[in-house]
């Protein structure tokens, strides 16, 4: 292992107890990876705060008592209770509840800018191409890499902490050129336009390359240069919950990959898919089925919503109601909370009948108030996780759909939703 | 009686019976932490409890959740007493350390190969050294 001066004081405890444990974490997930250097990095997301049992707070605890402090700005993940809302999870109802609560204040004491969001992507000040940084939420992994082309590896918790800690990681994969290079092609020329022009063809494009690419790094070609953020937020979303795509490159849009050649780095590509209309209509069957039970309510923002999904919401919805006795809920930032307050979008959206939640999401156990039955959504990740861990059916469809059906107070999808 | 020379990720001294998991599991969301159980509806060994065993884990699926899952089972002593994996995994390994530091235990982690694993059959009695040797004895 070659360690710096500094490195091999930090093991040796002479900047203190946690930093040593945070070190030796450092080297040993090294000695796993077998890999010889570390690398400095300039910013954290931590996951660590995210509630997963009483080991969690003890290994934050004995951090602040061995004196850590951070390295690098290090931004908060969702928590499991949102800190400024106690009734979202009644918090006091339980002591796992007490102690997700005690863990994400344990985690603003040690330093962390408390930006409680799995879509930290989606706040000013993000890391830039090309930054070795630190992320753990798999969906704002996938996207650091592939859309803003900072470098990644799918940090879980405690090595995120001790990273943001020490400010270095083991020089390995994702932070490694030769690891970035694309090795299969998901061609999405032959589709529709309409179909390209859907938001939810984004999310069903993610779950089937989730599905479809093993350990490989899959590049996409034929999507429209006018594809945004949001789109890309969803293929990124989606792709890791149906598999492990820390990276993925989507041709002419993402940093990387101005050609096909320069995405795979100027290697044949193997494998090309081309995909075609049926296997848009397969993810989304397998992304739920649309039973005769009755809509029970929405869940929107998994990921945390944007400013922009914002404003296609309020434009869609156009000062409608949603129907009486439905539960429908959306997750945020509490930075982007704020920008759609400025814009005046908050109180109509609540007055028609949306729960704005921020701090956390709504697809974990234990289920937020209300939260049961058949629920739509347009997130492929909460319809792939919720059914597993919630009294819950999902329906997914397109945001315009979701708002038919929320207005109407049954599912409701346009043509395209035949799909 | 067989033998296997893994290499240590995390040293530590362990013996007891094998189980031998017949697909990959994610310690976040698939396994809970409070009882040692493997609650993933889709794994073959659904309900099955890992608690005193030498876990064999031939692939490996991480969220960033697992290593949290790793420490609090082996923290409230609802896990296994060692854990040899067919492929390199870090969420393992840092959860194990984590819990090996904060709880003062010695809960080994062991890389073999899938070759060496297919040797391994379930409830085989396992004696692990700090060195990585694999002591492996089966009831005729």
């Amino acid at each position: 292992m070659n360690l710096n001066q500094l490195d091999q004081d930090r093991l040796a405890g002479k900047l203190g107890k946690a930093m040593q444990f945070a070190m030796e974490t450092i080297v040993t997930a090294a000695h796993i990876d077998q890999v010889d250097c570390l690398i400095d990095i300039s910013f954290a997301h931590i996951d660590a705060c995210f509630y997963n049992g009483r080991a969690h707070l003890d290994f934050v605890n004995y951090m602040l008592e061995h004196g850590a402090t951070l390295a690098v700005p290090s931004w908060t993940n969702n928590g499991l209770v949102a800190l400024n809302d106690l009734t979202v999870r009644d918090p006091l109802a339980s002591r796992e509840m007490d102690e997700a609560r005690q863990l994400m204040q344990a985690y603003v004491k040690l330093g962390c800018n408390p930006v409680w969001t799995c879509a930290p992507y989606q706040l000013p000040d993000r890391p830039q191409l090309g930054a070795h940084i630190v992320g753990s939420e798999s969906n704002a992994v996938s996207f650091y890499n592939s859309v803003i082309g900072a470098r990644t590896n799918m940090y879980g918790d405690y090595l995120d902490v001790c990273a943001a800690i020490v400010g270095r990681v083991p020089c390995s994969k994702l932070h490694r050129d030769e690891a970035r290079a694309a090795e299969l092609v998901f061609d999405v020329t032959k589709l529709p336009q309409e179909i390209l022009e859907n938001d939810l063809f984004y999310h069903l494009l993610g779950h089937v390359i989730g599905r479809r690419s093993g350990h490989r790094v899959p590049a996409i070609t034929g999507l429209a240069p006018a594809c945004c953020e949001d789109d890309l937020k969803a293929i990124s979303a989606a792709a890791s919950s149906s598999g492990r795509v820390p990276l993925f490159h989507a041709v002419g849009i993402t940093p990387e990959a101005e050609s096909l050649d320069i995405a795979s780095q100027g290697a044949r590509v193997a494998q090309i898919i081309e995909l075609k209309v049926v296997d848009l209509q397969q993810a989304r069957s397998e992304l739920g089925v649309n039973t005769g039970q009755p809509l029970a309510g929405i869940a929107l923002g998994t990921p945390h919503f944007s400013v922009s999904e914002f404003e296609r919401l309020v434009a869609l919805l156009a000062g409608r109601e949603l129907h009486p006795g439905l539960a429908c809920y959306l997750t945020t930032s509490r930075h982007v909370y704020q920008q759609a307050q400025q814009r005046g979008w908050i109180e109509p959206l609540s007055l028609a009948g949306f729960r704005i939640i921020t701090d956390t999401c709504t697809y974990f156990s234990p289920a937020i108030n209300g939260l049961k039955g058949k629920i739509m959504t347009n997130s492929a990740k909460w319809a792939y996780y919720a059914p597993g861990m919630l009294p819950v059916e999902a329906v997914i469809g397109s945001l315009a759909e979701c708002v038919e059906s929320a207005v109407g107070g049954e599912v409701m999808l346009d043509r395209w939703g035949e799909l | 009686m067989l033998s296997i020379t893994a290499r240590v990720l995390i040293p530590g001294r362990a013996s007891g019976s094998a189980l031998v998991l017949d697909d990959s599991l994610s310690f976040w969301g698939g396994f809970d932490p409070a009882l040692g159980e493997i609650i993933d509806v889709h794994h073959p060994q659904f309900g099955q409890r890992v608690g005193g065993s030498i876990l064999f884990i031939p692939e490996s699926r991480g969220s960033a959740g697992t290593p949290g899952g790793i420490a609090e089972t082996l923290r409230n002593g609802s896990g296994p007493r060692a854990f040899a994996l067919g492929e390199r995994d870090v969420n393992i390994g840092v959860g194990t350390l984590v819990a090996n530091r904060l709880y003062a235990l010695e809960i080994p982690v062991l890389a073999i190969t899938l070759a060496e694993m297919a040797q391994i059959r379930i409830d085989d009695r396992i004696e692990i050294d700090r060195q990585g040797l694999i002591s492996v004895s089966r009831q005729a």
